[in-house]
């Protein structure tokens, strides 16, 4: 923990992350706009006013920024939460248990693996119709497991051969035992390093599924922000802030999670490092006091 | 030998489970299946057509793995029913027109991306700590954590419509008749460039990272050091040794990531207008032609399984440990 | 001794980190004759493989090389190399076999081209020269020069670590680097290869700088041996001395911590 508050990387992406859930939280008191609501004129580029101009039909785009924030957050940590869940779970009892367990669940794991992602949910939202944030949560989970469940797996089967589960197991624990608080505790690294990768995919995978209008279009949410601007032609039009804005919302929150997300790979593997851990070093060689 | 065989086996078995899952899912919805499949068809389609194309997915009097084995049999003989929206096209055209621009777009993109993300990593990770290293490291991460639908919009925003430099969509003029010509060959390139460059942004940051992290998970490799030790130059040790080894498990996380890739295209093709298999698919889901929807899943399923195998087999050739198998 | 092979002097190496420094080689000071076997003993972490990286300057940040070390083989500093210089001295000069050898090898190059490349670095060969060359020097540790288009994984860890001593002498180096080189094989194959490397240095006249844990290996082999605790060499001797009247109280805990197997012939 400590050494992920001393990386820069970290810093700046903990920052990003932890400014955009204030500003969703503190969504009334930023803006006095409902985002639903007409407020304004259609496609009225920024003003004092509306400080990011308004949609085609003339709601406030800020507003519908910091509100669709909320959603866009609630999705991605929900589905994340369900897809770490099932992923560390099963990637703990396979790589556990061995044997027939494990080749049923990695067989199933690589299945799912290998069928591709985006096109499996596109046809499982088509069927469904429009699929409140709700249900694209359930749908993400249930289907993007398979990564965090292969990459525990493989964690789990390093971390059976050490002393404290093999003493664990000579001494009887019965075996939901062990592998809730021997293993896990042990992979907790990995499991992190796929929770914040599996927030990251499930933000972008919504909002694209929202963008493809596959979602509900009266949520507020940034997909949909980019649906409805898609749909309205804000590009050929020229109203730039109605397409922008949740473009921009997107791609900074999806670099605030990137950073956090490679920094916490840095941590565990001290080898990745960038940057000046070598300031002393190169000091030292500089002023004569040494060399390799 | 083996190996490849194997691989084979199981993507025949994944191809299956694309087509269980297609069986499956207006089944398991509610209301009546045959309904939900066919609404779009309205009271256009003639009685016949819809009895045949009723029988294509297995809607036939019967337990349910007899309707079961109907559809399967359809699949293997290439029969992906009709079109609704452009009925009455087989969904094999509709798709393999689509096909091609996709695999175009999608293949040329990726080859490119891989090739120049795999150099950057090399050097990036050669040349650790320096600044080459710290700029090309916090680029990839920019790039790869941008999801696709917003570089492309982002990119044919700026060159698109403000710059103005290329086409704001379209795989080529529409005024022209696709054919062999400069004319026309040009016309695809020109308007290729941004879905290409917007495919290879997204695409190459990731690759660039992975065979930066394996390079330098390999550095401390005893072969490494022997290299050195043989004063062989710093180049011959950074492509010979160390890199010649990072590409296997470069190679093998590129299999992973077509899933990923085909997403990605997908998008993009939306946002530009592209007539590849990402753009049909979301007009197919639009219109609500199932018929083409349950079909574009076996394609891209067909798709990534075929990529994968091209990887394994890349992989086969490049692992001397892999040959004698 | 006269004009030493290998002569170190106040070797100094820090491994630097962000807020405080490792001391890993703490003033060392030795010499090794031409044609003579010198071993360095001492437990894990003593700093003698330190010393062997040092000897080829292979070492990569955050190693440190403090200023007054001296590095001088067949009477040229090392540390004051220039680059240029130091990839023509590295393998002529001195060449190092690694511990596990298993790993040494490149394992998706073929065997001749791991002799090519540095046939073709140092000495211009062509391949058919290279291949010449490739076959006189497997026959040396008894290869059969017709494997030499295998892969390095199509050979057992006996005899990829004799292809990698082969390579070592391809340039028909002065000195011979070896770091723990039979730790991870079995004591018949170690046997064999020792035997052999005392043959082929009779042969060519190599000097062998010997690194292990196994003082009483050592002493069977090397003529002289010098003993590291803590980055420090306490002790320094004729090997037949370090065995019967060793003079620190560490090199006896050493001896006492040894069950004597080794009963053999001296080699």
């Amino acid at each position: 923990m400590k050494s992920l508050l001393r990386n820069r990387k970290a810093l700046i992406g903990l920052a990003i992350i932890a400014f955009i859930v204030i500003v969703a939280i503190a969504a009334p008191l930023l803006t006095h706009y409902d985002p639903t609501a007409r407020t304004g004129r259609p496609h009225q580029p920024p003003s004092a006013e509306h400080i990011l101009g308004t949609t085609r039909i003339g709601q406030d785009v800020f507003a519908r920024m910091i509100y669709g924030a909320r959603t866009s957050l609630a999705v991605g940590f929900g589905a994340c939460l369900l897809i770490t869940a099932v992923g560390t779970a099963l990637g703990i009892i396979s790589g556990y248990r061995g044997g027939k367990t494990d080749e049923v669940i990695s067989f199933f794991t690589n299945m799912v693996l290998v069928v591709p992602n985006l096109p499996l949910l596109l046809v499982l939202a088509a069927f469904i119709g429009q699929a409140s944030p709700l249900v694209i949560a359930l749908i993400l989970g249930g289907t993007s497991w398979a990564w965090g469940a292969r990459v525990t797996r493989a964690e789990t089967l390093s971390v059976k051969q050490k002393d404290y589960v093999k003493s664990a197991e000579m001494m009887g624990e019965p075996q939901w035992r062990i592998m809730t608080f021997e293993i896990f505790p042990n992979v907790i690294s990995i499991v992190g390093i796929n929770f914040i990768g599996s927030v990251i995919f499930a933000i972008i995978t919504e909002a694209t599924l929202e963008f493809l209008g596959l979602g509900d279009p009266r949520v507020v949410s940034w997909g949909t922000m980019l649906y409805n601007a898609q749909k309205a032609s804000a590009l050929s039009v020229g109203a730039w802030w109605d397409i922008l804005t949740p473009c921009f919302a997107l791609a900074f929150l999806g670099i605030g999670m990137s950073l956090l997300n490679f920094a916490v790979d840095e941590i565990a593997n001290p080898r990745l490092r960038t940057g000046n851990h070598l300031k002393r070093w190169s000091l030292l060689i500089r002023s004569g006091e040494g060399r390799l | 030998m083996a190996f490849l065989l194997r691989r084979l086996a199981f993507y025949l078995a994944a191809f299956i489970a694309a087509a269980t899952i297609n069986f499956f899912l207006p089944r398991l919805m509610p209301g009546d299946p045959v309904r939900i499949m066919f609404s779009s068809a309205g009271t256009e389609l003639p009685p016949e057509s819809l009895q045949a194309l009723k029988l294509t997915f297995g809607f036939v009097d019967g337990p349910l793995w007899q309707q079961y084995l109907t559809y399967l049999g359809s699949i293997f003989t290439g029969d992906l029913g009709r079109s609704i929206k452009y009925f009455p096209l087989p969904v094999t055209s509709v798709l393999g027109h689509a096909l091609v621009w996709t695999v175009g777009l999608m293949g040329t993109a990726t080859i490119i991306s891989f090739a120049l993300g795999t150099f950057l990593g090399i050097v990036a990770a050669w040349r650790r700590g320096s600044k080459f290293d710290v700029i090309v490291s916090i680029g990839a991460i920019f790039a790869t954590s941008v999801p696709a639908v917003v570089t492309s919009l982002i990119v044919l925003f700026f060159f698109g419509f403000t710059l103005g430099w290329f086409p704001n969509g379209y795989a080529a003029d529409p005024s022209l008749d696709p054919a062999f010509s400069f004319q026309y060959v040009g016309s695809v390139a020109y308007h290729g460039i941004l879905p290409m460059i917007t495919l290879c942004t997204v695409l190459a940051g990731g690759f660039t990272v992975t065979m930066r992290n394996n390079m330098i998970n390999l550095l401390g490799e005893d072969y490494i050091v022997m290299a050195r030790a043989k004063g062989l130059s710093d180049r011959h040790v950074m492509l010979w040794y160390a890199a010649r080894n990072a590409l296997l498990p470069t190679v093998s996380s590129l299999a992973i990531a077509i899933g990923t890739i085909l997403g990605g295209s997908l998008v993009t093709e939306v946002v530009y207008n592209y007539p590849g298999l990402g753009n049909i698919l979301y007009q197919a889901i639009l219109a609500r032609d199932y018929p083409v929807i349950q079909g574009q899943l076996l394609i891209m399923t067909a798709t990534m399984l075929i990529a994968n195998f091209i990887v394994d087999v890349s992989y086969v050739l490049l692992d001397p440990r892999l040959k004698g198998a | 001794m006269n004009q030493p092979l290998l002569s170190v002097k106040n070797l100094t190496i820090d491994y630097i980190g962000e807020e405080n420094d490792f001391r890993a080689v703490d003033n060392v000071s030795f010499d090794v004759a031409p044609g003579e076997v010198f071993g360095l003993a001492g437990e894990s972490g003593c700093g003698k493989s330190t010393i062997a990286f040092a000897i080829s300057r292979l070492h990569k940040p955050p190693a440190l090389i403090r200023k007054d070390s001296q590095i001088l083989l067949a009477g040229r500093d090392v540390l004051d190399l220039d680059s240029k210089a130091l990839a023509a001295f590295r393998w002529r000069e001195v060449a190092m076999v690694f511990q596990s050898a298993m790993n040494s090898l490149n394992p998706v190059l073929r065997i001749e081209d791991q002799f090519y490349d540095v046939l073709r670095t140092h000495k211009g060969m062509t391949k058919a020269e290279a291949r010449e060359r490739t076959a006189e020097m497997l026959r040396l540790v008894d290869i059969a020069p017709d494997r030499m288009r295998n892969y390095p994984h199509q050979f057992s860890g006996g005899m990829r670590q004799r292809i990698v001593i082969a390579i070592c002498l391809a340039l028909d180096p002065k000195l011979v680097v070896m770091d723990e080189p039979t730790t991870a094989l079995d004591v018949v194959v170690q046997r064999e290869i020792l035997q052999r490397i005392n043959e082929l240095r009779k042969q060519f006249g190599f000097s062998v700088l010997f690194i292990t844990h196994d003082l009483g290996l050592m002493v069977q082999f090397c003529d002289r041996i010098g003993i590291m605790l803590q980055g420090k060499l306490v002790e320094q001797n004729e090997a037949e001395a370090i065995y019967k009247t060793p003079q620190h109280e560490y090199t006896r805990k050493l001896w006492a911590s040894f069950p004597s197997l080794h009963g053999g012939v001296l080699l």
